[in-house]
């Protein structure tokens, strides 16, 4: 508490009055006013002459510099926020995107370096303090309550009176509801909305205290393409109000669409900047050409041309009719069928949600299902459990590095012996062989390339892309027939993606069967033989590599062309 | 990695745990202070009696072999993330089996295969007496937590009938077991008074520190402690892993029952309950769940009970006092580890020491958020 206080203090003390006013008009919306769209709103700082100007920047972090131990995450980082942009950051996997973010948001307090807001000098130590500044998050895992209304969210921890006062906000919160798009009630419970309209919420939340600066962290990660496209027109509204949004995201596309200005960082330190007027002169093509080259240092790694198969003769692995539930009741697979063959990467896309992930743990026997048969080569395999699955060979690599696939604390040695723990070379099934772990784990960070102090770090240190890298290893070496891999390159950046892709497609080539679960459509396109589009538990379509392009796929996940087959017949 | 930084992040987890034992012993004096009695006076006792005495000594060591016994078998169960609270309960039953098994025997048979016999009833009384826990847990997934701190009361409430009736010395009033002859316990180990429960003691818990160090067992059963959805990722038999953790430790309560009965009391009494299993969460977590430094703290808290009986007395102090100083030393030891988070040179990023098993069983898991600190290479990793 202490901290707290003495942060605020010197950010009181170097304020003129004159900041103050405009940070009280700034700080509070006015049940009276409309709050969003129209450009006379008092909030918005666009034409008003107290507030900072384009001309001056609203934030400006000068020498940032923040390490987790022997991990420098930034080092002397400048970065300028200006009213009424768009800035996206953008980066590799531990460039440091998201400590500079969390250091902004008072998540984090950096070692060295100075924040200037409005042009005076603030301490952030604390979210709180980052929003009375008028700095809102919106986070990759949100923090709404799910049991609580869209009111009693977007008000939570904004009231400071004892007494709740909900008639001047609900009108307020409703006006910025329909501002938003949103055909919802204040009074609707978060759990009832879908992810997209939780993010908007989420948004709603950080504008309802005042935030003028709006950052955003993969925010389109969990929404479907066509929330994408409506947050990046939110985004648009927001920047036309006069809002500051800040972008971190892997993807250079929505980053080219919307950004007004670019901050590229590479390994901890500012790598480059592209502002409006070069976002705007140089044509696309050249504008990603040079974003990848300050990201990598290095032009974009070049496809795998290859012959595509074709999904004929006898399978490997054959899925017939299986169904599984999710939650009592409600069915997560239905009566899906599916043949797997030796050298083919099958792809498997899909929008969020709609089984991909129960299709992976059935096959790997983590998941009971409730009909249907599983055969690889012949032998049944159907409920058996994951270790009678892996020794028959099956490999899984879950989506969920950290809470399923690794355990934090274990080191780097011990995760990659955990799938393996009980057999040669790791045990003789009593004793631990340490050594041959150590050993496993030392070629496994040497074929892969996995940036690490050692065997013996605790895995939870390590970053989210090299984790991944652990985790096909870890896979790999127990030389399986049949490699299922669910979203392996999620969160990966470009360049170790493509390198992930470039190991599956090997696999393939050597004979094995891979079974690519993503949500990334390029990457499916650019590496599978046949790709099976999923919708609700089912495989609504399975297209061979030549038919399959980003707008069929996309239509196919989307449910368009699923309904006129109904209809047909 | 160079030599000097391993030892150090072996030692410096103990280091707050020390911290708690000092804040813990100050806080007491307060207390005596507080209540008119000397602290310094009662401190100089505590320790003169309870170090500076040959009576002292020896009744620390032999205190200390239940203690070590009960924690062996609470070391598995917490690091398996299984919150085994009926370690008194399950000490109970071991006790009584023990104690009918051991006098029924005594004289019948070479004493030592008496006392084999009459520890065998004792593991087989602790195992049974968790095992239902443990088949409802892997059954029907009822909280563990629950059902062993219930079995406590069942325990208590078996035994005092039981040897009230059915397994009662008949020649005498009192309700209690027959009396094992003082001839026939457990030798003493040579030169000393203490007898050689101690080495029973110091065994379990290095086979304890074996098991974790070097088999799949172990490997397997930290796995499920730290990640249970990683244990069912990896295909580990999570429920039978679940249920070896609660058995073990329920089996070590059982052996440590049987302690008493053979090495101390020799009969089992209807008022008996030594409530070895607060003391043991106690020390087990200012071990921080290392298995070796069971050792050092096992003795510490033997000490104090020890002392704090022999200061007692002679200074009008109740002996509960002792009791409150296990707690204290809890509560400060939980107060030390989130200063310990503060100073992490790591931030935020979580990695949990000790049974934390991510919403299920709901129980006061102990978290700490400090990656690869000294805190990160807690349970005898290096």
């Amino acid at each position: 508490m202490a901290i707290l206080t003495v942060a605020e203090t010197e950010t009181m003390n170097t304020k003129t009055s004159q900041q103050r006013n405009q940070k009280r008009a700034l700080g509070r919306p006015r049940p009276d006013a409309p709050h969003t769209s129209a450009p006379s709103d008092s909030r918005l700082p666009t034409s008003d002459s107290r507030l900072p100007t384009r001309h001056s920047p609203l934030v400006q972090m000068r020498d940032i510099s923040k390490r987790f131990g022997p991990v420098v995450a930034n080092d002397r980082v400048s970065l300028d926020l200006w009213p009424g942009e768009i800035h996206a950051i953008l980066g590799e996997n531990g460039a440091g995107k998201t400590t500079l973010v969390n250091i902004l948001s008072g998540m984090e307090t950096p070692d060295s370096g100075t924040i200037r807001v409005e042009g005076a000098e603030v301490q952030i130590a604390a979210p709180a303090n980052a929003l009375r500044l008028g700095i809102g998050t919106v986070y990759q895992h949100f923090t709404l309550v799910p049991n609580l209304s869209i009111l009693e969210n977007v008000v939570l921890g904004a009231q400071r009176s004892l007494v709740l006062d909900l008639a001047d906000a609900r009108a307020q919160v409703a006006t910025m509801l329909a501002d938003f798009g949103l055909d919802l009630s204040p009074d609707t419970e978060i759990r009832h909305l879908a992810l997209g309209q939780r993010q908007r919420i989420e948004i709603i939340k950080a504008l309802y205290r005042g935030s003028r600066i709006l950052l955003l962290d993969e925010p389109t990660s969990v929404l479907t393409p066509g929330e994408v496209a409506s947050l990046l027109d939110l985004l648009r509204r927001l920047r036309d109000q006069g809002v500051a949004v800040v972008l971190i995201t892997h993807k250079l596309g929505e980053a080219l669409a919307v950004s007004d200005r670019v901050t590229i960082l590479r390994g901890g330190r500012n790598a480059g900047e592209l502002g409006p007027d070069a976002l705007a002169e140089a044509s696309r093509e050249s504008v990603r050409h040079r974003i990848i080259e300050q990201m990598f240092g290095a032009p974009e790694a070049a496809g795998h041309p290859r012959p595509v198969r074709d999904g004929t003769g006898t399978p490997l692995l054959t899925l017939e009719r299986i169904s599984t539930a999710s939650a009592p009741g409600s069915l997560a697979l239905r009566g899906l069928s599916l043949a797997l063959h030796r050298g083919e990467v099958f792809g498997i896309a899909g929008v969020d949600g709609n089984g991909q992930k129960e299709l992976g743990e059935v096959i790997a026997g983590q998941r009971p299902v409730t009909t249907g048969r599983i055969v690889l080569e012949g032998k049944e395999i159907t409920n058996r459990g994951v270790a009678a699955a892996t020794r028959a060979g099956i490999a899984y690599v879950t989506d969920d590095r950290l809470q399923e696939g690794t355990v934090a604390a274990l080191s780097v040695a011990e995760n990659v012996a955990l799938k393996a723990i009980g057999r040669k070379p790791f045990s003789n099934g009593f004793w631990l062989d340490r050594r041959a772990m150590e050993e496993a784990a030392r070629r496994a960070i040497a074929a892969f390339d996995v940036k690490t102090p050692g065997p013996d770090t605790p895995i939870g240190r390590l970053s989210g892309g090299n984790i991944q890298k652990l985790l096909l290893a870890r896979e790999l070496a127990l030389d399986p027939l049949v490699l299922v891999c669910n979203k392996p390159t999620h969160g990966l950046d470009l360049r170790t993606a493509d390198v992930v892709a470039g190991i599956l497609r090997e696999q393939a080539d050597a004979g094995k069967a891979v079974l690519l679960i993503s949500s990334e459509l390029d990457e499916l396109l650019a590496i599978s033989d046949r790709i099976g589009v999923m919708v609700d538990g089912e495989l609504v379509a399975v297209l061979p590599r030549a038919e399959a392009t980003l707008e069929t796929l996309g239509d196919l996940m989307l449910g368009g062309q699923r309904r006129t087959h109904q209809v047909a017949g | 990695m160079t030599r000097q930084p391993r030892l150090a992040a072996h030692f410096a987890p103990l280091l707050t745990s020390l911290a708690a034992v000092v804040a813990a012993m100050l806080l007491g004096g307060i207390f005596l202070a507080i209540r008119g009695k000397d602290p310094v006076a009662a401190f100089a006792m505590l320790f003169s009696r309870g170090l500076g005495t040959s009576y002292g000594i020896s009744e620390s060591l032999i205190r200390m072999a239940p203690l070590l016994i009960v924690s062996a078998g609470l070391v598995i169960a917490l690091r398996a993330g299984v919150w085994n609270i009926g370690i008194d309960g399950q000490l109970l039953i071991g006790a009584l089996f023990a104690g009918v098994t051991g006098s029924s025997l005594a004289g019948q048979i070479p004493p030592p295969l008496m006392w084999l016999a009459a520890a065998l009833a004792g593991i087989i009384g602790g195992l049974l007496w968790a095992l239902v826990p443990g088949l409802l847990r892997v059954r029907w997934g009822l909280n563990e937590i629950i059902t062993t701190l219930m079995m406590n009361y069942v325990a208590i409430n078996v035994t005092s009938w039981l040897v009230k009736g059915p397994v009662k010395d008949p020649s005498v009033v009192p309700p209690q077991t027959r009396l094992i002859p003082v001839e026939l316990r457990l030798p003493k180990i040579p030169g000393t008074g203490v007898h050689i429960g101690l080495l029973v003691g110091l065994l379990a818990v290095i086979l304890v520190t074996i098991l974790f160090r070097h088999t799949v067992a172990g490997f397997m059963l930290d796995v499920l402690g730290r990640n249970r959805q990683a244990a069912i990722h990896a295909g580990m038999p999570v429920n039978r892993l679940t249920l070896l953790a609660l058995l073990a430790s329920g089996a070590l309560a059982g052996l440590a029952g049987a302690n008493d009965i053979l090495g101390v009391k020799g009969l089992f009494q209807g008022n008996w309950n030594p409530g070895y299993g607060f003391a043991a969460f106690a020390l087990v977590y200012l071990a921080r769940l290392d298995s070796l430094w069971i050792i050092p703290f096992a003795w510490f808290l033997s000490f104090l009970s020890i002392g704090g009986e022999m200061m007692a007395r002679p200074l009008n102090i109740p002996t509960y006092f002792v009791d409150m100083l296990e707690g204290l030393m809890l509560l400060c030891f939980a107060v030390a580890t989130w200063f310990e988070r503060l100073r992490s040179p790591y931030g935020r990023a979580e990695v949990e020491i000790g049974p934390a098993n991510a919403g299920e069983p709901p129980g006061p898991a102990v978290r700490e958020t400090a990656v690869g600190s000294a805190a990160g290479n807690i349970g005898g990793r290096r």
